[in-house]
């Protein structure tokens, strides 16, 4: 709760920077922000003294807590990384204060305990990121990507109020205790409108997380982005979705799951295929990263329909989001970097090698995690996902899973192959600052020593 | 304070962070002294620890230090087993790894991969710690893993010589070759027991049903013989002489080689309850002591005896590993630890003066010029001959009375390896140190004594090889065998000795006796009749040919292994790979593309276009969910 | 009168109503007429407010959406110029797939609520919910988190416009290379 407060404090302190002119330390007083908000939030896990707030409309138990530290930690490694790129733009503060306002709204969904905070946490995430997302203005594609993301954002926010609105007029709730308790005691008698209500939802959320068949925007929409908007979509707006996914559909929906189970393996399914077949063809970096993006969003939803108990769940997803937050916000870095000066076409990646080796060893990592070869982190998260899917029903799925595992190792390694030993059309280094740098060897650390030691995350004791 | 044993492998791993990454930033005096330090600090705490444990009440403590996998049924937590044999073994780790790290500041001191060096040397004493540290068989395997990863790094440390880099590939492959059978010994263990933690699995060592336990044990077998080189894969390790001197010491002899005997005590349940496998590990054992033996004999290289005889005794270890006398063959190894790194760090000391001749033929007369190098070598090789009071002949007596008892032909031919043991070091010895220097003048003008950072490890090493016995005094002469009691908690199954002290007493007449003969025959050929191995092949006369060759060894494994597996993969690349393979990987990937390019055409950019699809999915879920 | 009081006769007028209204915002080619009828569909909206004894709600709906929102609506509309022949053209095979989906949509929602008017509500909500009063107390007490944090959002979304619409300052190099 205290970063939720901070991270809007923060925000509003971004406004006013123009006026009383303290622009040139907004960065670092940005930074200090999100380490108090860290640090509070380790606070607030070692002293649980109030786990829900406001009438429970939002409540920080500690699986909210490791999502919104995995949150913040990706956001702080991004800031740093973005340091440039904000000085260089214009409008500094008003995208300083629209990052903000996206990750507050990223934060409660992490603690969202009733639709209503679920909503406008959903939008107050969607809204930043649209503008974001065409903030590069003189850009055709960037405009075109936020006006379809807006467009196809609101499409999906309709439905999603739609749901609400059809649970609440059949249990008279918004909060999500007060709604599994009323299933848990209705069940059977429920209208039918409810469960077309949680479909909806359902489906609203797919949207946001982006799996096939509601997939359709992010492609377009990664591509024309900004690189680091990109990056942002990636880890932040993505583990926030997740983060109240998993609070949707574990704890609130969790008593109606044979209607969204077998909803949600067709999905996964239709995602793996579309996703890894079509990325195979990508030439643009970023939209393969699309791709990329939804089979493992498709990976994640996987652990959503686990059996094998909450926590269990809820440590696999939170290993998820933060193995593959890292590896994306790495690639999209690296790709950041390398484009400074050129396209953002696969082709730029050729010879990377003989430009810059701290960037080539970054992506080679990042791919390989993404790829989920082992010493890296996204084996295990992959692991814990193929071990988590109900066997005896869903065995097919596993293979699915597993077949297309092979087919993006296919295109991840083709990019470092193609690193190490296709030609470059130049043969100019690459300067890395320092700061940039820095990120990248922290992601890449933490990269191996969570694939080396899963247990720091999965150990967590998050009851 | 047992907590603090967390932080042993620490420091080396920092060492070799730092060395690693800004290792060519730094001087030289620098990296080396951050490495000597890492070891230093580790030593101390190892000190600490094992003096500790002598007093502590509870003789195993297990350190938890996180959970490392944790999934369904396989749960591996992340824990430091600290016991006697454990801490034994950090102490000759940290310390002989000390010792030989401020060696190889003076010996690598004109090497341009100073850095590098001392990295891979931190990341060795990092993995060897970490193996025998690990309170279950999967951190062992990494450990065991890491350290032959190094081995590979230092084998071709110089790796401009493209024979060392195929010293370090074919160490590397046969190393991996054992390390399937010991990977499959985990796996079995793991099935059979349902956990890799010693703790879960020793007590419970019963309830497997014997063959099963056999299976077990001879797959471990199999492991440490790839490792610790014993037949078949022992061949690797005379190549691995290619790389630098102190490592030769460190690896090829103090440490790594010894893992395997580590893992087999370390198992010990196993073996004791089953005898075939025992009966194995004795004979391998045997065997490989007996073939080194010999051809060590006919050996020129300085190294390469060296080598041979490290296999040698690493056989004799495995025999008593096998006759049942664990803790004889820990004493063994760790004596064998001070003696033989303080051989190899000699040798090294002698190859710096002679300007990296290796050759004993070009040596001869070196003992005046080189007096320290040459009185620690020699108090080497009279440790490993086994005469008294020196530590080797104490756990060398200590094995073959045990051995003795089990079988007596197997202790008649352990006793022929101890003389022609006490042959070949007394005939290095004769060669290099006596008679006319056989060298260049150019050499001869360059002999000199290496600098104090070289003999002050040989000086320490020599007072270990001799005050090395009292580790383990044996019991018939009425003193206390601090080394069988301190790993008494570890063995399972002990058998106490049944042999009278008479038969003690005359078989440890009887080694010292032949040790001497052979030496007064070493001493008449190579000193009184100044002999001098030939130089070429045809000289050697029929029966010394097959030795002179090494019995073939290598031959036959190209033969028997190579050339069919060449064979092989030739035609599984020519008939499997490219008729079957390609088509179908061809095929799979052009569908995968096809249809991803029909996928492609959905993604037109078009809104109207993704929203008409949105829509009719969610038609169709709606229909198929409430409708059908 | 057929069985039916007076609020379900209200209540089919205006349905009826705001449904026409909503189509032809869809139909009519001229972006002024849409967002007159637009206008329409919210005052039928807001009629049904009134039905639910909402009248805060309604006249709140009122005032917003059809006063400010469309009114600023038809500036930009004026202000833009946009007429018919600014729409892009449509092809026929376009607006049939359109329609088809459009219908499929309504027929299969119709099909999976049907039955839902013989149910008998279990919870029932205060009658007297919309007036301002206990709106007033419920938002202040029981909403009190949504309501402020949907300050943030209008403040998210108020800046995102402004930064969209600014001109920018000088059109210097570095704006293509972000």
């Amino acid at each position: 709760m205290n970063g939720l407060i901070i991270i809007c404090g923060l925000g509003l302190l971004a406004m006013i920077s123009e006026i009383f002119k303290f622009r040139s330390v907004l960065f670092p007083l940005v930074l200090t922000g999100l380490l108090a908000a860290l640090a509070l939030n380790v606070w607030e896990w070692n002293n649980p003294m109030h786990i829900s707030y406001f009438e429970n409309m939002i409540g920080f138990d500690r699986s909210a807590l490791a999502f919104s530290t995995v949150i913040l930690a990706i956001a702080l490694l991004w800031f740093v990384l973005a340091q440039d790129y904000f000085k260089s733009g214009q409008h500094l503060v008003d995208h300083y204060a629209l990052v903000l306002f996206a990750l507050a709204g990223a934060l409660m969904l992490t603690g969202c305990k009733n639709m209503t905070t679920l909503f406008l946490g959903i939008e107050t995430l969607s809204i930043p990121m649209y503008v974001l997302a065409a903030s590069k203005k003189n850009d055709l594609k960037s405009n075109e990507a936020g006006f379809k993301y807006l467009i196809m954002g609101s499409f999906a926010s309709g439905f999603l109020l739609f749901g609400i609105a059809l649970v609440y007029g059949a249990t008279a709730s918004f909060d999500f205790e007060e709604i599994k308790a009323y299933i848990a005691v209705f069940q059977g008698e429920l209208p039918g409108f409810f469960y077309v209500g949680v479909i909806f939802i359902l489906i609203a959320m797919a949207f946001k997380i982006a799996v096939a068949p509601f997939h359709f925007w992010a492609p377009d929409v990664y591509e024309g982005s900004p690189v680091l908007i990109t990056g942002l979509m990636s880890t932040v707006v993505k583990t926030a979705a997740f983060a109240a996914f998993m609070r949707l559909f574990m704890m609130c929906f969790s008593n109606v799951s044979e209607l969204w189970v077998t909803l949600l393996a067709v999905i996964v399914a239709l995602s793996l295929a579309v996703s890894n077949f079509t990325a195979v063809m990508q030439t643009n970096t970023k939209r393969m990263l699309a791709y990329s993006s939804i089979s493992h969003a498709a990976f994640m939803l996987m652990i959503i329909m686990s059996d094998k108990g909450e926590t269990a769940s809820v440590n696999s997803l939170i290993y998820y989001s933060l193995a593959y937050s890292l590896a994306s916000l790495s690639a999209f870095a690296v790709i950041y970097l390398v484009s400074k000066n050129g396209s953002e076409d696969i082709t730029e990646l050729n010879g990377l090698h003989k430009r810059n080796r701290l960037l080539t060893i970054t992506l080679t990592i990042a791919l390989l995690s993404l790829a989920g070869i082992p010493v890296t982190a996204g084996f295990f998260a992959k692991y814990f996902v193929l071990s988590q899917i109900p066997s005896d029903t869903l065995l097919w799925l596993t293979i699915l899973a597993i077949i297309s595992s092979t087919i993006a190792a296919f295109y991840y390694l083709k990019i470092v192959g193609s690193m190490f030993f296709a030609d470059s059309y130049t043969k100019e280094p690459i300067v890395v600052q320092k700061s940039h740098a820095f990120v990248l060897i922290v992601c890449v650390v933490l990269l191996l020593l969570f694939g080396m030691v899963p247990g720091l995350i999965t150990e967590l004791a998050l009851y | 304070m047992m907590k603090l044993a967390a932080l042993v492998p620490l420091f080396p791993l920092v060492g070799f962070i730092l060395n690693g990454l800004f290792g060519k930033k730094m001087s030289k005096g620098l990296s080396g002294t951050i490495a000597s330090v890492a070891m230093l600090l580790s030593f101390g705490i190892s000190l600490a620890v094992f003096l500790e444990l002598q007093t502590a009440e509870n003789k195993a403590t297990v350190i938890n230090l996180f959970s490392w996998i944790s999934s369904d049924t396989l749960q591996v937590p992340f824990e430091f087993l600290i016991d006697p044999l454990s801490s034994v073994f950090l102490l000759i780790i940290t310390g002989i790894g000390f010792l030989i790290h401020i060696y190889s500041l003076g010996y690598m001191k004109h090497d341009d991969a100073f850095a590098r060096f001392f990295a891979y040397l931190n990341l060795f004493v990092f993995f060897m710690l970490l193996l025998v540290m690990g309170n279950n068989y999967l951190i062992l395997f990494m450990g065991w893993e890491g350290v032959g990863l190094c081995s590979y790094l230092l084998i071709g440390f110089w790796f401009k010589n493209n024979a060392y880099n195929d010293a370090a590939k074919k160490a590397f492959i046969i190393n991996r070759i054992g390390d399937l059978g010991f990977l499959l010994g985990i796996f079995l263990i793991f099935t059979t027991y349902g956990s890799t933690t010693f703790g879960d699995i020793f007590p419970n060592a019963g309830m497997a049903s014997p063959a099963v336990v056999t299976t077990i044990a001879l797959l471990l077998f199999f492991g440490a013989t790839g490792k610790s080189a014993q037949i078949p894969l022992f061949t690797w390790l005379p190549d691995a002489m290619a790389g630098p001197t102190p490592v030769s010491a460190l690896i090829h002899a103090a440490t790594m080689v010894t893992a395997g005997v580590y893992m087999i005590v370390r198992s010990n349940i196993f073996y004791s309850m089953s005898e075939t496998a025992s009966a194995v590990v004795a004979i391998v054992g045997l065997a490989t002591a007996l073939i080194a033996a010999l051809i060590g004999l006919f050996q020129n290289d300085i190294k390469k005896i060296l080598a041979y005889s490290t296999v040698s005794q690493l056989g004799l270890m495995f025999l008593g590993l096998g006759a049942g006398a664990f803790s004889s063959s820990v004493f063994h190894v760790t004596t064998h630890a001070f003696f033989k790194a303080l051989l190899f760090l000699a040798a090294g000391s002698v190859i710096h003066a002679m300007g990296g001749e290796q050759d004993i033929r070009k040596m001869g007369g070196l003992k005046g010029k080189i007096k320290i190098t040459f009185i620690t070598m020699l108090i080497g090789t009279i440790a490993i001959s086994g005469i008294p009071p020196l530590s080797g002949f104490f756990s060398k007596d200590e094995i073959m009375a045990h051995v003795f008892e089990y079988n007596g032909l197997l202790w008649f031919f352990a006793m022929i390896v101890s003389a022609l043991t006490a042959f070949y070091m007394f005939r290095l010895i004769f060669l290099t140190f006596y008679g006319k220097f056989r060298g260049t003048s150019e050499q001869e003008h360059h002999l000199h004594e290496s600098p104090p950072t070289m003999t002050i490890p040989l000086v320490v090493l020599a007072a270990l090889a001799i005050f090395g016995g009292l580790l383990g005094l044996p019991e018939f002469w009425g003193m206390s065998n601090w080394m069988a009691e301190n790993l008494d908690t570890i063995i399972m199954h002990h058998h106490e000795t049944r042999l009278s002290h008479q038969t003690e007493w005359i078989l440890m007449g009887l080694a010292v006796v032949s040790a001497l003969i052979i030496i007064l025959i070493a001493y008449n050929v190579y000193r009184k009749k100044g002999l001098v191995p030939v130089e070429k092949e045809q000289q050697l006369k029929d029966w010394q040919r097959p030795i002179f060759h090494k019995f073939y060894v290598d031959e036959i494994y190209d033969f028997l292994v190579r050339r069919p597996v060449d064979f092989l993969s030739e035609s599984f690349y020519k008939v499997l790979d490219l008729q079957v393979v390609s088509l179908l990987v061809d095929g799979i990937g052009n569908s995968v593309k096809t249809f991803g390019s029909y996928i492609r055409l959905i993604q037109n950019g078009n809104v109207s276009t993704y929203i008409v699809g949105m829509v009719m999915s969610i038609i169709c879920i709606l229909l198929f969910i409430f409708l059908i | 009168m057929l069985g039916y009081t007076i609020t379900q006769w209200l209540f089919g007028i205006l349905s009826f109503l705001a449904v026409m209204f909503a189509l032809l915002v869809v139909f009519s080619k001229n972006p002024v007429h849409s967002v007159l009828y637009l206008v329409l569909t919210f005052f039928c909206i807001a009629g049904h407010y009134l039905l639910m004894n909402a009248q805060f709600l309604a006249i709140v709906h009122i005032a917003v959406y059809a006063g400010a929102i469309m009114v600023l609506f038809l500036f930009v509309i004026m202000l833009l110029n946009l007429n018919e022949q600014h729409e892009p053209r449509r092809t026929s095979v376009s607006r049939i797939i359109g329609v088809i989906v459009a219908g499929l949509f309504l027929m299969v929602l119709v099909g999976v609520l049907k039955g839902t008017e013989q149910l008998q509500l279990t919870n029932t909500a205060n009658a007297e919910a919309g007036l301002i009063k206990n709106l007033g107390q419920v938002l202040f007490n029981e909403f009190l988190f949504p309501f402020e944090i949907v300050s943030i959002l209008l403040l998210a979304a108020l800046v995102g416009a402004i930064m969209l619409g600014k001109k920018e300052v000088k059109e210097n190099v570095n704006e293509n290379r972000i």
